[in-house]
């Protein structure tokens, strides 16, 4: 993986100094706190409901052991003994104080981290698949592209303060684990005919409270020229951008009040001063980065078979095993070798993607142990460990179930995806972790989980949609009427190649509730399914209209009262 | 208290100027130049006799007006510059600032509040596509923590707002010594290096 050189090393280091600066002048009343806000944030540094939150970048979702247990140290030194890995390959802690801060971010500086611009109206940490380099289906490894643009883009002076946040994510597999179209920017990389590497890049995609998915504004640019390409999209949205109205600020509402093409035609046009400009990636920069991207000392191994592998389990352990393998591990690019997913979503668990110091650091020795030292977090908030000997999968998976990261529900039911919620957020409407935990709760069988197969469920505590629940097949959105929490549901959201907004099915629930709304929902879907049908191919084949019978079969009467809130309200 | 703050139809700022050219070290020098809104009096230009003998007018004004004989006398003696408002489009102007480059001796960009960030591409814009090589002044909503971004785009002076405290603004050009993108100051480390 990267590792800093002197530049990189210099500029973490003076940035912790610049903001330690700007805590000292927080501190002694010289910087109001109005006018500390953008700096604190471009420093991951929010205000939380109870304390401040620090989120630390991941760039691109990849981290070593020694990071990772850095990354436990600051939660048992300056938090409450975990950490909360999040949809966009971030950590976040939950309870650290401004007085810290600048402590953090130096102990991260030591181990080449930082919170740069992980949040704030700029660019964001830049999110890739987190199978990039190791993944079956990939065509183009992202990472150094990602690399070259994490560089860029950090501390970049002209795009310092956008209208608003701005999210990039880069793609190079067959299957979409970006979530691609719902960025502000997504980046396809490819290769030509020629073995070019080009990108075609999609605009004014993102959530929130007006889901769009992006545009396909440019093809096949040259990745040498996606600096001067990026500062001319950039640079239109900067100009143009809205900013009378906080939501209305997203580069997606640009985009769509000016029409894809007419947004695609601008940037076009500011491009031609600067596309031959020396903001160009070099070919040097790209050897002096892809070097570190290299392929780790992989042995020369057999490829095992599914019934191999499983037979290195004992018998009473096979089925369970089995599960795991199935859901948990995934195909490896070089023989011999597959990925594997620890789940951050134990049933019952305090919140989807928490981490404890204990499990932090027990999982950096899984990574040294059995992965090069390596690790991924992933946008559906567990962690990888990508390069794993397939002869050592069974005893791995004994290691992982000690430290209670072995539940094999990567990509069911209760492989939930949730934001923090009315637990932490000030902003949210209502609470995701308490819905989060009933539903695991309700669909505690395994045999019935494997059963349902693929089915995405997210969960949002607000409109600004941190749980993605826009794309959950199943979408939970926390709405708040008359000082109440109320939860509505969305159908048919999917993130990947078929990528779908969900649609809102009607009148809001109260929160326990949601198990049999949930449950209404599954029963349908096992009682109309065809063979091998997955639940988002029913429902499209179904449409909306038997689950939603279903959902609202058991309403309460209290609930009569509670009409639809329109999530799409802003739309315009 | 200084004329600027001493009226409304002014944009606020220190009496002491930021400068900080490409190459050299920042420095604090006298404010000559009156920054006028030109909200309250579209007629003509504020009284400069017994104040500052420049002033700052509004791009959008010297548009309409700069054809005028006293606009016009003003500007030959190098009196007149123009700022640009964060939401003024420039590039629809071109032609005005091109033939702007050759009088007006200095041009300035407003920040109506710190955190909107137009105006850097507004100074970026006129650095890379105009070809501006005179004095671009930060104006406005102007604060510590935004300099070194503009000095990055093309920002060589600052007209601070007057609450700031001038021994820390001094201080914000020499935090980095590294870059990992070009800018109008000098082009990104890791090419030096490679």
């Amino acid at each position: 993986m990267y590792r800093y050189d002197h530049i990189d090393q210099t500029l973490v280091d003076q940035r912790v100094a610049q903001f330690q600066d700007q805590v000292a002048r927080r501190l002694n009343g010289t910087l109001a706190e109005e006018e500390f806000r953008p700096l604190r944030l471009q420093n991951g540094l929010y205000h939380q409901r109870h304390a401040y939150m620090l989120r630390v970048a991941i760039p691109y979702g990849l981290f070593n052991s020694k990071q990772l247990r850095a990354l436990a140290y600051i939660s048992e030194k300056y938090d409450r003994g975990y950490g909360h890995f999040t949809t966009r390959q971030n950590i976040q802690y939950n309870w650290v104080t401004l007085e810290d801060t600048p402590d953090i971010l130096a102990d991260l500086a030591k181990v080449e981290m930082h919170a740069i611009q992980t949040s704030g109206n700029c660019i964001r940490n830049i999110t890739s698949d987190a199978f990039a380099g190791v993944a079956g289906d990939e065509y183009v490894d992202t990472r150094p592209i990602c690399e070259l643009l994490r560089q860029w883009s950090t501390l970049h002076p002209e795009f310092a303060h956008l209208p608003r946040k701005f999210k990039f994510a880069v793609n190079g597999a067959k299957e979409d684990r970006t979530v691609l179209l719902c960025h502000d920017v997504g980046i396809e990389l490819k290769k030509n005919a020629q073995g070019k590497l080009i990108a075609d890049i999609y605009a004014g995609g993102g959530m929130g409270r007006t889901p769009i998915l992006g545009s396909l504004i440019k093809q096949d640019l040259p990745w040498q020229l996606l600096p001067g390409y990026l500062t001319a999209l950039l640079r239109v949205y900067n100009r143009f951008g809205r900013r009378d109205n906080l939501y209305k600020a997203r580069i997606k509402i640009l985009v769509k009040a000016l029409s894809p093409e007419e947004f695609a035609r601008q940037v076009e046009g500011e491009w031609l001063y600067n596309k031959d400009g020396d903001d160009n990636f070099t070919q040097a920069e790209w050897d002096r980065v892809a070097k570190h991207f290299t392929k780790p000392a992989y042995k020369s191994l057999p490829a095992l078979t599914i019934e191999q592998i499983t037979n290195q389990a004992s018998d009473t352990e096979k089925s369970a095993f089995a599960r795991w393998l199935e859901r948990n591990v995934k195909p490896h690019q070089v023989p011999g070798y597959a990925s594997v997913i620890l789940s951050l979503k134990p049933h019952g668990t305090v919140a989807p993607g928490d981490a404890t110091t204990a499990q932090m650091n027990a999982i950096a020795d899984l990574a040294d142990q059995y992965s090069f030292g390596e690790l991924r977090a992933t946008h559906e908030q567990n962690l990888v460990l990508a390069d794993v000997e397939q002869a050592k999968l069974y005893e791995l998976w004994q290691e992982a179930k000690k430290q209670k990261v072995a539940l094999p529900n990567v990509g069911l039911l209760t492989d939930i995806i949730a934001c923090p919620g009315g637990d932490f957020c000030s902003l949210a409407n209502a609470k995701s972790l308490p819905i989060a935990k009933a539903i695991q709760e309700r669909f505690d069988d395994l045999d019935y989980l494997f059963d349902l197969g693929d089915i995405s469920l997210n969960i949002s505590g607000c409109i600004n949609s941190c749980g993605h629940h826009h794309v959950g097949n199943i979408g939970v959105l926390g709405v708040d009427k008359d000082g109440e929490e109320w939860y509505q549901i969305t159908l048919g959201g999917e993130q990947g190649n078929n990528a779908a907004i969900g649609k809102v099915i009607g009148p809001s629930f109260y929160a326990d509730e949601i198990p049999d709304v949930i449950t209404n929902i599954i029963n349908t879907y096992v009682k109309e399914r065809t063979e091998d049908e997955s639940f988002i191919a029913s429902y499209r084949r179904l449409g909306v209209i038997p689950f939603k019978e279903a959902a609202y079969k058991n309403k309460k009467e209290h609930a009569k009262k509670s009409n639809a809130v329109e999530a799409t309200g802003d739309a315009s | 208290m200084s004329q600027a703050q001493s009226n409304s139809n002014t944009i606020a700022a220190h009496e002491q100027i930021l400068r900080f050219p490409k190459g050299q070290k920042p420095s604090f020098g006298p404010n000559e130049w009156l920054i006028w809104s030109g909200s309250q009096d579209e007629g003509g230009l504020p009284d400069l006799k017994h104040g500052k003998s420049k002033v700052l007018v509004p791009f959008a004004w010297w548009v309409q007006h700069h054809y005028e004989i006293d606009v016009q006398a003003k500007t030959k003696s190098g009196h007149i510059g123009v700022w640009f408002a964060a939401d003024d489009d420039i590039l629809k102007h071109a032609d005005v600032i091109e033939q702007g480059k050759s009088i007006w001796p200095l041009v300035a960009a407003h920040f109506p509040i710190f955190r909107d960030g137009r105006s850097f591409s507004t100074a970026a814009l006129l650095r890379d596509r105009f070809q501006w090589t005179g004095e671009i002044r930060a104006i406005g909503d102007v604060l510590i923590d935004q300099l070194l971004q503009g000095a990055r785009v093309g920002f060589d002076s600052f007209a601070l707002r007057p609450d700031q405290d001038l021994d820390v603004a001094l201080r914000q050009f020499d935090l980095f010594s590294v870059t990992t993108q070009n800018s109008w100051r000098g082009k990104r480390s890791l090419l030096a290096t490679i």
